[in-house]
């Protein structure tokens, strides 16, 4: 208060502060201060997983411009596209990418699909809903392998029952997973029998935020049950089916594990090689560490071109 | 001790401006009341004095200490929050302790005997055990001000601390905080946007509107002698009346009324064209009109229809139009005592002395003259 | 009122009969979801409670009767699986527990206060939600196989502890690296309920003259308890059902400290096919704990699954 300079004092909204502040009070204030003094709790976690993501993927980026393979050290001297050039060259890599493709869109709509199903059935009004949804949600407590191996059974040739009620009803008994042609639809059902559960929970919270007088308000208007729920209900249902859309997709990705545990070999049934299993396989069956890299690569691209879109949506909507 | 200084404080959120350049000193044990619409920067105001806003521009000073470089917990201030933040998982006791173990120079008992003290005082001595859930909305309040008072700080600030109360209760804290302020002699600043509530309880109410000071001063001075058309219409309940017009040869001519000045009146408005003229509900004088003869009206006298009538027991409060004009247009609200009940479509005769108009500057907002005051009861004896 | 009297009166009847045929339809097809759901389980218990003559003969998922009876292959599979489920557990509680601690701090230091650039931050922790493994897999392999082999570093060490085996120490980086990948989802599940705390409680605590840590202890950590418990059990069955790590880091399923997950895949498989008694017994025993925790805690791991949606 003591240093009193009139010019400044006239200057009222914009000008300086009457009071000296000396650096030193600053850097005491700018070390007590919130941000600072939560930083750590934030810093310490965000610099591990900053590491292992990032880090992670910056070092397989480094991986994958080289030729390493086999046993030794990657050589970062000549760095090219190679690897790249290759993957987009090799039929095997297209054909994973495709039935990527498949599974991605395949499982991601049909879970959805059966998911809001679920969802809807459960949510009008019925008895025992709890235990219902906890039966209905029980294989998302298993693993993918445990999946893979109960499936596995399901689909055998020989006394699987599937082919127990195929043979039922009069049919020749068939080989699900050994067959090319259907073996990627087997998988795909086995994983909606696992997930869709999960859909189904997003989507009834999603129900049940709803305020109820906009079902009871189109009651009195006269308005059918399902057409209630196809006109007013599940287009407000958007912001579920997006989250649910995108976690889905994401266990897709991770389908590997599921794959893998079938055959218990790197090479899954035929015609359902995707990339994560020929990334997998290539780099640590065959060494191919470089190749591999690249492959991780694409299938990372792949993935943040799902989640992009979806989080962009999310700032808009605010959620962040 | 605990006084407060603010020096042309201002607070930008990115473009828009919260507080903007607000000086203001509050005394030493002072009750001052920060009044205003929402959105007019009392909260951001009181934020900036704890600590949880940090001022774009300005001083801020507490018990003469600089406090824009101090964190909220070195202000030794309490604060009370509208929704009183009692923390849910711990008990009573373990709330109003909470703030206690942070300061200097208490042994665990003392503390337990401090936090007991305090309870006593404000009648929750048997409530320590439970927890913040199992109490009223009435409790909690009171264990927000034992938290805040346990500590014996140089400031309270209070957000709205009797918002979430319903209105009987509310009017039994008011005059139960106004107590524990005069027995306790600290430095208090309350933020409301409840005219009622400023009028009543502070030493010394500061408006805001749009993040910018209005006016300081007592109650009764902001209520006889506002500085503009916004303090005139914010304070007081029911709201002063306007009436927008121009300066004419005779007076004043607005779209419903012609009302002639008088001398005083006269002078003031000097040179100004852009009129606003400002009545207190209380100052308009309603009677029947005399059906029988012809009006008869002096030149401060009109005739007007009831519209509404709302009916409040000790005071009525007239909705009046003008007798010539549809009904739907309110000109005036006038207060008349309880017992003289006027129907809805009789027809009155309004009289408006003088002596009680405020005229602002149309433009400005600024007042022009004020009501008389003194000078009035001297002529009516 | 007169008037509609009649109306409601058909109305109601044939509300009456439309609501039965509509309500045996809505069962019916509940029904058929839960045999749906259920009984690819069933069968695979059925088949762990078999003879390998009556897995041949009879139909799948019916009940072992008589002679068929057996508990040999639930036997055989567990004395297979008993280390494997040490491994597992010893892996997955200290991963799950760091984790959950370390995504709360996170999401608290992140909710309390607010600052440019924070966005950058959280963006960085969601995407390391959705980043597929295989991205980083031969980074990781290579950091802990040859840049920075902790577990040998630590081998010596953990034979010293008693109960503790050297290969124990090769659960370390596998730990670490749970953790590591972890954090991001969990700190988004537990930063969606910090976000949903009054902002008051934590400025009253400043007031208070409470230091952020203390914040954090004394408040944040108490309110969040049923939080923690919905992360902790989401995330200790990711972790213990989780499969490519372990193949990635953990030398082969014969490896001594050989997670569950790893070894089922492997498990009665002979020259002359697979052993569906033994498959299935193993699948049930692997499936159990986190099958267990799921029935147990049913309500917070659905709710764990919805916050993570978003």
């Amino acid at each position: 208060m003591a240093t009193h300079d009139t010019t400044e004092a006239t200057d009222s909204t914009t000008g300086p502060s009457k009071e000296v502040v000396t650096w030193k009070t600053k850097l005491r204030y700018f070390l007590n201060s919130d941000f600072v003094r939560s930083s750590p709790y934030w810093g310490i976690p965000f610099v591990l997983m900053g590491i292992a993501v990032y880090g992670g993927i910056g070092y397989n980026l480094a991986i994958s411009f080289t030729d390493y393979a086999g046993i030794g050290r990657p050589e970062f001297s000549n760095l090219s596209l190679e690897m790249y050039r290759t993957a987009l060259a090799d039929g095997s890599f297209r054909q994973a990418a495709f039935q990527n493709f498949v599974l991605l869109v395949g499982f991601t709509s049909v879970s959805l699909a059966l998911g809001l199903f679920l969802a809807v059935l459960l949510d009008y009004g019925i008895r025992y809903k709890e235990t219902i949804q906890t039966i209905y949600l029980l294989p998302m407590a298993l693993s993918f392998v445990v999946t893979a191996q109960v499936w596995l059974w399901m689909y055998s040739p020989g006394n699987g029952v599937l082919n127990v009620f195929v043979t039922a009803l009069g049919f020749g008994s068939i080989d699900w997973l050994g067959n090319p042609r259907i073996a990627l639809a087997a998988v795909i059902f086995a994983l909606v029998w696992q997930f869709s559960g999960y859909a189904m929970v997003v989507f009834l919270a999603g129900l049940q935020s709803l305020p109820s007088d906009q079902f009871e308000a189109a009651k009195v208007d006269g308005a059918s049950t399902a057409k209630t729920y196809i006109r007013i209900i599940i287009p407000q249902l958007k912001q579920a089916s997006v989250g649910a859309a995108v976690v889905l997709m994401l266990f897709a990705l991770k389908a590997f594990d599921f794959l893998y545990a079938i055959t218990g070999d790197y090479r899954p049934p035929n015609g359902t090689d995707i990339l994560a299993t020929l990334m997998v396989r290539e780099a640590f069956q065959y060494g191919q560490w470089a190749y591999g890299a690249a492959i991780a690569t694409m299938l990372l691209l792949l993935s943040l071109s799902v989640i992009a879109p979806y989080l962009v949506y999310q700032y808009r909507q605010g959620a962040l | 001790m605990g006084s407060i200084q603010l020096d042309h404080l201002t607070k930008r959120f990115g473009e828009t401006v919260a507080v903007e350049d607000v000086t203001l000193d509050i005394a030493d044990s002072e009750f001052l009341v920060l009044v205003g619409p929402s959105g007019c920067g009392k909260s951001t105001t009181l934020r900036m004095l704890a600590g949880l806003e940090t001022p774009t521009a300005g001083d801020l000073y507490i018990a003469g200490e600089h406090m824009n470089y101090r964190v909220p917990q070195n202000r030794d201030i309490a604060m009370v929050f509208q929704d009183y933040a009692l923390y849910p998982h711990m008990t009573i006791h373990e709330n109003v302790r909470f703030g206690l173990e942070e300061e200097a120079g208490y042994t665990d008992s003392e503390m337990d005997e401090r936090v007991e003290e305090v309870a006593e005082t404000l009648g929750i001595d048997d409530l320590l055990d439970r927890k913040p859930g199992e109490l009223s909305g009435g409790q909690q309040q009171r264990v927000a001000l034992g938290r805040a008072i346990v500590r014996d700080p140089e400031v309270f600030l209070m957000d709205e601390p009797l918002a979430n109360l319903d209105a009987k209760l509310r009017a039994k804290m008011r005059t139960e905080l106004q107590r524990l302020q005069a027995d306790l002699d600290v430095t208090t600043v309350y933020v409301t946007h409840n005219q009622t509530e400023a009028m009543t309880m502070g030493d010394r109410i500061a408006v805001l509107n749009d993040g910018q000071l209005q006016q300081v001063g007592e109650p009764l001075e902001l209520y006889h002698e506002p500085a503009n058309q916004f303090v005139a219409g914010f304070i007081g309940e029911p709201m002063m009346n306007f009436l927008h017009g121009n300066r004419a040869d005779a007076g004043f001519v607005g779209e419903h009324i012609e009302y002639p000045f008088d001398e005083r009146l006269e002078r003031a408005v000097d040179g100004v064209d852009d009129l606003v003229l400002g009545v207190r509900p209380e100052a308009v004088d309603v009677r029947r009109a005399d059906e029988s003869s012809a009006p008869n009206l002096g030149p401060h006298e009109f005739e007007m229809t009831v519209s509404v009538t709302e009916t409040h027991g000790d005071q009525n409060i007239l909705s009046l139009t003008h007798a010539a004009e549809s009904v739907d247009h309110d000109v005036l609200r006038a207060v008349t005592d309880g017992m003289h009940i006027v129907k809805p479509g009789e027809p009155v005769t309004v009289a408006i002395d003088p002596e009680t108009i405020h005229v602002f500057d149309g433009k400005t907002g600024k007042t022009i003259c004020n009501r008389r005051i003194e000078t009035a009861r001297e002529l009516t004896i | 009122m007169s008037q509609s009297t009649p109306d409601t009166n058909i109305d109601v009847a044939s509300v009456v009969e439309d609501v039965n045929l509509r309500r045996i339809g809505h069962y019916t097809l509940i029904i058929f979801f839960l045999g749906f759901f259920l009984l690819p389980l069933v069968t695979g218990i059925m088949t762990a409670l078999k003879t390998n003559e009556a897995i041949a003969r009879t139909v799948p998922f019916m009940p072992p009767l008589g002679g068929g009876f057996t508990l040999a292959n639930l036997e055989y599979a567990f004395s297979q699986l008993s280390h494997a489920f040490i491994n597992s557990l010893l892996m997955a509680i200290p991963a799950t527990i760091i984790n959950v601690l370390l995504a709360s701090m996170a999401a608290f230091g992140l909710t309390m206060v607010k600052w440019r650039g924070q966005l950058v931050i959280l963006i960085l922790f969601l995407i390391g939600i959705f980043v597929p493994y295989q991205a980083v897999l031969v980074p990781l392999a290579r950091f802990w196989n040859n840049t920075f082999p902790l577990a040998d570093m630590l081998s010596p060490l953990f034979a010293g502890i008693p109960l503790l085996q050297s290969y124990h120490a090769d659960l370390v980086p596998l730990i670490i690296t749970h953790v590591a990948y972890g954090i991001p989802i969990c700190m988004i599940l537990f930063r969606s309920y910090y976000q949903s705390l009054p902002n008051s409680l934590v400025e009253a605590a400043k007031i208070d003259g409470a230091s952020i840590t203390k914040i954090y202890r004394r408040i944040i950590l108490p309110i969040s308890k049923p939080m923690f418990g919905v992360v902790f059990i989401y995330q200790f069955t990711q972790i213990y059902n989780e499969f490519l790590f372990s193949f990635t880091l953990v030398s082969s399923a014969s490896s001594p400290e050989a997670p569950v997950t790893l070894i089922i895949p492997a498990i009665g498989t002979s020259t002359s096919g697979i052993d569906f008694g033994i498959r299935m017994s193993a699948a049930f025993l692997a499936a159990l704990p986190t099958i267990i925790l799921y029935v147990a805690f049913a309500e917070q791991f659905a709710k764990g699954l919805e916050t993570e949606s978003g």
